[in-house]
């Protein structure tokens, strides 16, 4: 039914060049969106290179500074990892709150920020800790690495090979799910630290962003008071039968709030 | 290219393309049906199995990942002897599958979490199981399965003794099947060599069309074998679940009416049927601008839905007692409102499925059904030909709700396997299944009660509209039942009810659990809680004083001689009521932030069997020549248990043990007609048939033997030795002639149809045998910042005249629970729009709280034993209970379901400015 050739990389060099190579080649992370997107006949590659054999991306070093998650690492794994936890607890409750456990034993990290849904949970993460994307050819700001709706900064045969978390003095990510896929219809990442105060908002708009009025109350006073009054402007947001731009619009400051009042404990 | 992998700890090659989805390849191309398809879009969570150990949606995995990998499938939990995992036991005894569809799933994610975790917490276990649904059982009987195996509780489970099995909790008959993955559904029978049949259907919800040239696609096509339009069908191209209606076609015909019909049908093999994309098959749509909801199809100039119907109205059901706009004027206070529900999607897990052969002059169709003699009434008439050249061979229900009382599949399965001579399969994928099967009707009520400052009801007026969408389906039994429960289960001297059908470009509205009825006691109860609050009275005290008594006439002039046991509902709830309503006041008081909680009630009643109409069953119970006891029901289980039901009342009949009795169930050929498994009815009126076959069985024996009432049988051998006090009297079965139904030497037969009469042009008369009653006190917490409601607590009491088997009603109630709880604060379907399970929103674990069940037994004398039915009233009275508790926790009456969070902070914003 499918005409095309299905690869297992053993490398990341042997990936990238597969992909290269191929006059349409996709990379295959966990896989999760793979068969909706083939069988809806959203892509039609011509080949697929499955990361799923290459050991060196999956991992999880914690050091003093930073926290680093290889790319082809599952969500459960970073759940379940008492080092991220200690270091970086916001990020473990996002992973563990990532869709339902079949979806965190096979998502990945990487394969969540390259296909950049705009209800993802990571998204928020990367932009709401000031991380740094790796791949096999540069590092990328985590600002600069979300481009639009399912768009990143990553050329076609380019690879996430790991994200570099900051570990901040205070975070909290706060979500409020669709009841259904646990998809944010809108989450709010805030943290302060080493990559200044930051509010990355997901699930709102069609792809995240940081709410800058926010980040600038909290830069002066990291409280919920802060927040609680400043509105979200609702022109563009999304709106659909989950949710109207005008509630998702509440909700970014109710999620933010509350990830304030979360983050100081 | 071949892919191997350990599947259960062995070896498995296979040759399918690498993207296959895995679950596609371990039920077609190695025949691990065990593991089930709710989706293929990693929603429903039915497929999952373990991958090197943890739980993943195998829909979702291409089969290329996991070569050389462990793959654990429910086939694989159970030990080589076949003994089953404590896991499975549990799942057995809990009661945790009801219809069993999600059941190999909930194991696969179960088996995962021990695998990481022995003694998981509460929170753990809802989270590690959270990823599949399951539509039957409100989730709470699988975590207290999961529970006991973390920790024994010490309960025991009954293998009941002779004369025991009424009111027993009894295992399921078919349980065991359920747990070890061997239970074989719509979708897990058809030969091999089956061709496949797929619909294609209008992306348009009104058009009109003609069909092209078809050469071009089989010359493209070597593996497409036909494509069957309306042309090829041989009798009536109709159908509908009432003998005088057959409006549906099977393939429409120049016309489409809502978005999903089935236009043609493509028959053959797998990938071409599948690999055939829908814009290539000839159809020329002619578009015409779609008719939803009430207002534009009654607007002057809207088009005509069906040319017979004028003004788009199907129909209006009335029923008016003394005289309503006269005795409100003497009310003391009258309440009017405007209440709105959506449509609402069935959501069993198992989307429509079956399979059909022509065998001779017959044709057989194998199929997930409720309704095994309406299909195959239904396909006759569509075959042109006679009833009894259909065999209608039902299969394991995985979910029905009223959804599966319409034809599905078989249509087009049956005409395939007629015109092609071949065996033909079809399988609705889940779009499929939400897009044309049927849905509740939304509606649109306004209504006014009115009472006295003492607390007696006066009179109630009300006028539905009911949107029964292209199709009149079962609108016609909603238009009836509404008026005739319109005003709760209330004593009222006089009410006036009207509810019409209203056909639109909808999906087909039909049957789902309560036939219009919850719909409508959201507005019943929303206005005896303001009429209560009026008056100064306490909402349940006044229910109480209002519950409809035996020596009462209801708005049809139905005088309840028996079994009317709301009020004693209602006392059972007062306890839990009180203390309920008083913590969350006090969690007010305390908190004062924007969490607010409350509590409300809700009452329902039910008609029990079909409206004013003859709806009879058939129960035989044979007994062959070597002694073997056999019932033969045709009470088709769906997950209610009448499997098991049916037998522990003719076990208790007969006089021998459960286990005892052997069960031939479903098909149209081994077992008589015992009607629809729809209306509550089945418990009633087929446990009556059964009661009473068993007891005509036991009276032949009795009289042969010549012995008296107490004396008990022992069959085998071929011989049935009656033993009556010191008497004991063999007869050799072998000896007599086995000339009985299904082989048999003896057989007790009985027909029961429940007294009913018809409605006359006042809506008077005694539309029901008997109906249940309910009450339920729902617990919530309202964010009142986000809108969210959280139900914290259900505390049920329903009268079900007896529980035949209490575990079982109270899985009904915990099901009925959460699916009025999903009516109630989150689903709604939108015609294409949400006929996915991620868009469309059900209760999942979390969702679902803690159920109190208290079971009320005022005997119904026309029932078996006392029994009557509890599978719809489970639901009626959630939605009124939810919506009273988030009044009483925030001042907002909600009157539009579902209560979405944005609609809940909308209501608390106007609230506030008011």
């Amino acid at each position: 039914m499918y005409d095309f050739n299905y690869k297992r990389a053993s490398s990341v060099d042997e990936a990238s060049s597969s992909v290269s190579n191929a006059d349409e080649g996709k990379f295959v992370a966990g896989g999760m969106t793979l068969l909706p997107t083939l069988k809806q006949r959203l892509a039609m590659p011509s080949d697929l290179v499955d990361l799923a054999d290459i050991g060196e991306l999956v991992g999880i070093t914690v050091d003093s500074g930073s926290v680093t998650i290889g790319a082809m690492t599952p969500h459960a794994l970073v759940h379940a990892s008492d080092d991220v936890k200690n270091a970086i607890p916001a990020l473990s409750k996002l992973a563990g709150l990532i869709g339902d456990p079949m979806v965190r034993n096979r998502g990945t990290i990487g394969g969540s920020i390259s296909n950049n849904d705009p209800a993802a949970d990571y998204p928020s993460a990367v932009v709401g800790l000031g991380a740094t994307v790796h791949t096999n050819k540069r590092e990328i700001a985590g600002d600069d690495f979300f481009t639009g709706m399912f768009e990143t900064a990553l050329e076609e045969d380019e690879l996430v090979t790991k994200v570099i978390f900051p570990t901040p003095e205070k975070a909290a990510y706060m979500k409020f799910p669709n009841p259904a896929s646990r998809y944010a219809v809108v989450g709010t990442f805030v943290s302060q630290g080493p990559q200044g105060t930051r509010v990355a908002v997901t699930g709102a708009g069609p792809y995240v962003f940081r709410q800058s009025d926010m980040e600038a109350a909290l830069e002066a006073n990291f409280a919920p008071e802060s927040v609680e009054s400043i509105k979200q402007d609702d022109a563009d947001l999304n709106s659909d039968i989950h949710a109207s731009a005008e509630y998702r619009a509440h909700l970014v400051t109710i999620m933010a709030k509350r990830a304030v009042a979360e983050a100081n404990g | 290219m071949s892919i191997s992998f350990n599947l259960n700890g062995k070896s498995a090659v296979t040759d399918a393309e690498p993207v296959s989805r895995l679950s596609h390849v371990l039920r077609e191309d190695l025949g691990y049906t065990g593991t089930k398809v709710g989706c293929d879009a990693g929603d429903c969570g039915a497929c999952t199995v373990l991958l090197d150990g943890e739980q993943v949606c195998s829909c979702l995995v291409p089969l290329a990942q996991v070569a050389g990998r462990d793959v654990t499938t429910v086939e694989g939990l159970a030990g080589e002897d076949g003994r089953l995992t404590e896991l499975q036991q549990a799942f057995h005894e809990y009661g945790a599958a009801q219809c069993g569809i999600c059941t190999p799933g909930m194991l696969m994610a179960a088996a995962d979490l021990f695998k990481h975790n022995e003694t998981p917490t509460d929170d753990q276990i809802l989270d590690a199981l959270g990823g599949v649904l399951c539509r039957c059982t409100g989730y709470r009987n699988i975590v207290d399965a999961v529970k006991h195996v973390v920790q024994p509780n010490g309960v025991t489970f009954e293998n009941p003794e002779v004369g025991d099995a009424m009111g027993a909790r009894a295992l399921k008959t078919d349980g065991l099947e359920k747990v070890d993955g061997t239970e074989m559904y719509g979708a897990d029978q058809a030969p091999a060599d089956a061709l496949w049949a797929r619909a294609v259907r209008s992306p348009h919800a009104n058009a009109t069309f003609t069909l092209g040239d078809f050469q071009p696609l089989y010359d493209k096509w070597p593996g497409l074998e036909r494509v069957l339009t309306a042309a090829d069908v041989p009798g009536l191209n109709g159908y509908g679940v009432y003998p005088d209606v057959k409006d549906q076609p099977a393939f429409a015909d120049g016309q489409v009416r809502f978005k999903g019909e089935n236009v043609v049908a493509l028959i053959g093999d797998y990938d071409s049927v599948y690999g055939i994309r829908d814009e290539d098959v000839p159809i020329h749509y002619e578009k015409r601008d779609d008719i939803y909801g009430f207002d534009a199809a009654l607007a002057e100039d809207a088009h005509r839905i069906h040319d017979n119907h004028p003004g788009n109205i199907m129909a209006e059901g009335f029923v008016k007692k003394g005289d309503a706009a006269a005795a409100m004027k003497t009310a003391d206070v009258v309440i009017e409102d405007y209440y709105q529900t959506g449509f609402v999607e069935h959501g069993y897990i198992e989307p429509e499925a079956g399979w059909a052969r022509r065998v001779g002059d017959r044709l057989e169709i194998t199929v997930s059904t409720q309704a095994p003699y309406m299909d195959r009434d239904e396909i006759a008439n569509i075959m042109g030909l006679p009833k009894d050249a259909i065999r209608v061979i039902p299969t394991a229900c995985g979910g029905g709700f009223g959804g599966k009382l319409d034809l599905g599949v078989h249509p087009v399965i049956g005409l395939a396997a007629w015109v092609l001579n071949k065996p033909v399969r079809c399988t609705w994928n889940r779009i499929e299944s939400m897009s044309a099967s049927t849905k509740r009707h939304p509606s649109r009520i306004t209504a006014r009660y009115g009472c006295t400052k003492d607390g007696d009801l006066v009179a109630y007026e009300v006028d539905g509209d009911f949107d029964t969408g292209a199709y009149v389906s079962w609108g016609l039994t909603v238009k009836d039942r509404v008026p005739v429960h319109a005003t709760g289960p209330y004593f009222v001297p006089h009410v006036e009810a009207r509810a019409r059908g209203i056909f639109t470009n909808g999906t087909p509205a039909g049957a789902f659990r309560g036939f219009g009825i919850p719909q409508a006691a959201i507005a019943h109860d929303n206005l005896m809680d303001r009429m209560a609050e009026a008056i100064g009275m306490d909402p349940l005290e006044f229910r109480l004083r209002n519950a409809i008594r035996k020596g009462q006439e209801t708005a049809t002039g139905q005088l309840l001689e028996y079994s009317a046991g709301l009020d004693q509902c209602l006392e059972a709830l007062r306890d839990p009521w009180r203390k309920a309503r008083a913590e969350a006041e006090k969690f007010n008081a305390e908190t004062n932030g924007v969490k607010r909680r409350g509590v409300g009630v809700g009452c329902m009643w039910y008609g029990c069997g079909n409206t004013s109409l003859s709806n009879p069953s058939t129960m035989q119970i044979g007994v062959a020549a070597d002694g073997k006891v056999t019932l033969y029901s045709g009470a088709q289980d769906i997950g209610q248990g009448t499997n098991t039901t049916m037998v522990q009342v003719v076990a208790d009949a007969l006089g021998i043990r459960m286990d005892e009795v052997n069960l031939v169930w479903g098909d149209t050929d081994l077992t008589a007609d015992a009607g629809k498994s729809s209306a509550s009815r089945q418990a009633y009126v087929s446990g009556r048939a059964a009661m009473e076959a068993g007891e005509d069985l036991r009276g032949q024996i009795l009289r042969m033997a010549n012995a008296g009432h107490d004396a008990t049988f022992d069959f085998g051998d071929g011989k049935l030795t009656v033993t009556d006090g010191d008497a004991v009297r063999v007869i050799d079965l072998a000896k007599l002639p086995a000339d009985k139904h299904g082989g048999n030497v003896l057989l007790g037969e009985a027909t029961f149809d429940p007294p009913a009469t018809p409605l006359d042009e006042m809506g008077q008369g005694n539309p029901y045998g008997t109906y249940g009653f309910g009450a339920q006190v729902a617990e919530v917490e309202v964010d009142t910042e986000l809108g969210t409601v959280k139900v914290l607590h259900v505390w049920a009491a329903h009268d079900v005249g007896a529980a035949i088997n209490p575990a079982q009603v109270e899985g009904q109630i915990h099901g009925g629970v959460a699916q009025g709880l999903g009516l109630a604060l989150m689903e709604e379907y939108i015609p294409g729009r949400t006929n996915n399970l991620h868009d469309y929103l059900m209760p999942t674990f979390g969702d679902v709280p803690p159920i109190d069940v208290f079971l009320i037994e005022d005997p119904e004398p026309t029932g078996p034993y006392g029994a009557k039915g509890i599978g719809e009233p489970a639901l009626i009275p959630t939605p009124p209970a939810i919506f009273g508790a988030i009044y009483h926790a925030t001042g907002v009456h909600m009157k539009q379901a579902p209560a979405t969070p944005d609609r809940v902070r909308a209501a608390l914003l106007a609230h506030k400015g008011e």
